[in-house]
């Protein structure tokens, strides 16, 4: 148990009630942690959002709408804060779309009390949890952007090392291995992710308001 | 179908009728100046004396050779030489400056006065030796003049169609305007045209290559050369050469010219003609377009001809010793190529008139052409046989000629290339059309593409889950309806549900990209697992780049033979490391395999048999070959397809 550090206050929005207990329980088990507050819709997530969370655990399928949309409002209004996405089978998929739209991880449902509990802290660390399924996703996503429908160049194009970096988790490397492949730390090899998760939020911005000065949505001065 | 060019430029009947206007106005002018020639100042001589016709060698001749002969007309021209004779009289011989006006010195002229050849003295400009440019203004000397002078003018008939011409006695700057205005006629304008010719014959020969039509360029170049070459031996003063020379140079290119114009007319009035049918050889010949052997043929026959007939022209002219006297044999040369030309003219103007008659609606500018260029040669040799006055017409024509079958070419061009344009947008119009039913058609098929592969994705799904997750999970509810089932067992058994739908899901999501990826996919699935059994998980996992012939089906399969494989491991073989490898060989083979150092089974035993049984068939549904090697030392699973 750490004392020194604050405890991190948690906030979970899932639908399904049993999962919602079993997390929460998961939470108010480990020594650090404190659930902020529960919701079971997005209306609900809204109003749990205030400068006291420090880790939103959301679920992406709300019976009111998108999870995505609570993460993309969330990491607006409070830029410190944490995101977690809560997900079924983990597809990357949904994943990356949570992660354009600001969120910081993932997490399975019905995975074991150590596993979530790791899941959290690391990303409370400032680490950035990946699967491979993520990363070829996330390489497939970017090559065709850059391939470019528009032929538009990416606003935040990757760098070939942290292509490199994506490739070998793709294949199913862990941090570790990637670390030793490059010759570099483990703790490198996550400054990457979160650099590439970065990237990939802003060129979804950005290509958000493209696609919206293109339907006539926004108008910008010049 | 594909149109053609039909109605010639509306314009061309405007142009056409400027040319034949032109060319009417500017020979009515030069007529009207032939005319006013005429009326020259001084006394005419126009009574011809007959000599002795067999004395060839005419300049010394004697006085009893000049013997007064009323010549008949039929008679005048046959190897003849003319003496035209007079008598100054008082007036005449004390005139201030006494000339003599050759008018009609078509060949050698030579003047006596009272016997004394002066043809070389007091001429007004030039000093050809045999007189042989026209017209001749010539001083008499006045110190041989007194009154009763004989004047005789000699003229041997050489060259030309034997107009015979008097000359004038008068006083020579009288006499000086109208030897301008000859000159002009005769010599100038004729030199003008020899210019024209030689431009002609430079633009046919450098345009030949470039043009379709090469056989008609290449025949309007020879044409012109011709002209040009005829002007050269006729207007050279003082040539170079000798007289016989120049001789055989006028007569080389009157013959080629003939020869030239049958070629161009056949050239002209095939090459823009369609081959008609076979008919007698003979009519086909005269009337018919050539085809392009024939034409080729035509080439090689007037290049031939030409050349035989030069060496034949001047061995004749320059042979030593010659049986008769060379202007003899000049003059016997020129009366057969007259008569070369003038069927040469004929054939022509039977191409021309069948080719116009033929076709209802041809080109004006060049029917107007064609038409003048035969007028005018008919006219010319109408003035200077039947008026022995001046062809000037054929001079006239042939500054046009050129210029009306350029711009007769330009029409057609143009015609060609409008045709073509309408061709080309009629095309386009026609690929427009066939561009749409073929994109209908390639849409359809598309869309029923997609339906069949979304049918068949579909019951692949279904089949996936009746295989997999539904039957475990239907399993799962009867026994615990039955509550033959431990909440261990249940818990696990649902456990190994899920893990069923989320390899689905993976493969689902993995199966478009690459083995590669879809394999380091499947290491999260199975990690948890080994490490939660204390079992070490090596992961050797080699690029072997795209595999776009593993789909989602074949990615769950090879997935669920992994998940048996690593699943038994685990439970039954007491491993401490797992490895898991994929690799393509030298033959380009897809190799996975799943090794472990455990202690080895055996496969009599029900469960592993069926369990191995169930990763066979599966590796039979997606042609892979599955090997099981299993020791004491451990076992291993490869998986071999070719992708």
């Amino acid at each position: 148990m750490i004392k020194d550090q604050p405890r991190a206050r948690i906030a979970i929005v899932e639908d399904e009630a049993i999962l919602r207990e079993d997390l929460a329980r998961i939470v108010d088990q480990a020594a650090d942690m404190d659930v902020a507050g529960i919701g079971d819709t997005l209306e609900a997530g809204r109003g749990l959002l205030s400068g006291g969370v420090d880790v939103l655990l959301i679920d992406l399928a709300l019976p009111d709408g998108n999870g995505v949309d609570l993460i993309r409002e969330a990491r607006a209004r409070l830029p410190a804060i944490k995101i977690i996405v809560v997900s079924i089978f983990g597809d990357a998929r949904s994943v990356v779309n949570a992660i354009e739209a600001g969120a910081d991880g993932y997490l399975l449902k019905g995975a074991g009390e150590q596993e979530a509990e790791s899941a959290i802290r690391t990303v409370l660390e400032g680490g950035a949890p990946i699967s491979p399924a993520v990363a070829s996703h996330i390489l497939l996503r970017m090559r065709e952007r850059a391939a470019g429908v528009r032929g538009e160049p990416l606003d935040a194009p990757l760098t070939e090392k942290e292509v490199n970096i994506l490739n070998d988790l793709a294949k199913g490397f862990r941090y570790k291995e990637v670390a030793r492949l490059h010759g570099i730390s483990p703790h490198t090899v996550a400054d990457h992710v979160k650099s590439i998760y970065r990237k990939l939020a802003v060129n979804s911005r950005s290509e958000a308001v493209f696609e919206a000065v293109q339907a006539g949505l926004i108008r910008l001065n010049d | 179908m594909l149109t053609s060019p039909s109605t010639p430029w509306r314009h061309t009947w405007l142009l056409a009728a400027i040319i034949v206007a032109l060319q009417l106005a500017l020979s009515a002018g030069l007529l009207w100046v032939n005319f006013l020639v005429e009326d020259i100042p001084g006394r005419r001589v126009d009574a011809p004396l007959h000599a002795v016709a067999q004395s060839a060698n005419y300049s010394n001749l004697p006085d009893s050779a000049f013997e007064t002969v009323n010549l008949p007309r039929g008679v005048c021209c046959d190897r003849t030489l003319l003496i035209y004779r007079t008598t100054l009289s008082a007036e005449e011989a004390e005139m201030h400056d006494a000339a003599v006006l050759i008018v009609g010195a078509q060949d050698n002229a030579h003047i006596y006065v009272d016997g004394h050849l002066v043809g070389e003295f007091g001429r007004a400009e030039g000093q050809p030796a045999n007189m042989a440019r026209r017209p001749q203004l010539i001083r008499l000397p006045a110190a041989l003049l007194h009154e009763g002078t004989r004047v005789d003018v000699a003229v041997q008939r050489a060259v030309g169609f034997g107009h015979l011409r008097p000359f004038h006695v008068g006083e020579y700057s009288a006499l000086f305007n109208s030897y301008v205005a000859l000159r002009f006629l005769r010599s100038d304008m004729p030199f003008a045209t020899g210019v024209i010719g030689v431009f002609v014959a430079i633009f046919g020969l450098c345009a030949a290559p470039l043009f379709g039509a090469r056989g008609l360029l290449f025949a309007l170049a020879g044409l012109a050369a011709s002209w040009a070459g005829q002007q050269v031996a006729l207007q050279l003063t003082a040539p170079p050469w000798d007289t016989l020379i120049s001789y055989g140079v006028y007569f080389t290119a009157f013959l080629s010219a003939s020869v030239c114009a049958v070629w161009f007319f056949v050239e002209w009035t095939s090459v823009f003609e369609q081959r008609r049918p076979p008919r007698r050889p003979l009519f086909a010949l005269a009337l018919d377009p050539w085809s392009a052997l024939a034409r080729k043929r035509l080439a090689i026959g007037a290049v031939s001809i030409i050349a035989v007939g030069a060496a034949f022209i001047f061995w004749l002219l320059l042979r030593d010793p010659s049986p008769t006297h060379p202007m003899v044999v000049a003059q016997d040369i020129d009366r057969s190529l007259g008569w070369i030309g003038l069927l040469a003219l004929a054939f022509s103007l039977v191409r021309v008139l069948a080719y116009y008659l033929r076709g209802s609606a041809r080109d004006p500018i060049e029917g107007s052409a064609f038409v003048f260029v035969i007028v005018a040669a008919v006219a010319d040799i109408a003035m200077v046989r039947f008026w022995y006055t001046y062809g000037v017409f054929l001079d006239l024509a042939v500054t046009f000629f050129p210029l009306a079958l350029l711009l007769s070419l330009a029409v057609r061009a143009r015609g060609v290339f409008e045709a073509a344009t309408a061709n080309s947008e009629k095309l386009n119009r026609l690929v427009d059309e066939r561009e749409q039913v073929i994109r209908t058609a390639m849409d359809e098929i598309r869309r029923n593409e997609h339906a069949a592969m979304l049918l068949e994705e579909r019951s692949r799904i279904m089949r996936d889950m009746h295989d997999g997750i539904g039957g475990q999970l239907l399993g799962l509810i009867l026994q615990a309806r039955s509550h033959k089932v431990s909440n261990d067992a249940l818990i696990g058994g649902l456990e190994r549900s899920l893990d069923d739908l989320r390899l689905v899901v993976d493969s689902l999501e993995q199966g478009e990209g690459s083995l590669t990826s879809a394999l380091g996919a499947f290491r999260a699935r199975i990690e948890p697992r080994c490490e939660a059994a204390g079992v070490e998980l090596s992961w050797e996992i080699e690029d072997v780049g795209a595999t776009p012939n593993v789909g989602p089906d074949k990615t769950l399969q090879i997935y669920r033979i992994l998940l048996e494989a690593c699943t038994n491991a685990l439970r039954h073989s007491g491993a401490r490391r797992v490895t898991v490898s994929l690799r393509r060989d030298d033959a380009g083979h897809i190799e996975i395999a799943l090794r472990d150092d455990g202690r080895g089974f055996d496969s009599k035993l029900t469960s592993t048999g069926r369990g191995l049984a169930n990763m066979r068939a599966r590796a039979v549904r997606i042609d892979a070959t599955l090997d099981v090697t299993t020791s004491h030392h451990g076992t291993s699973i490869v998986i071999t397809f070719s992708a």
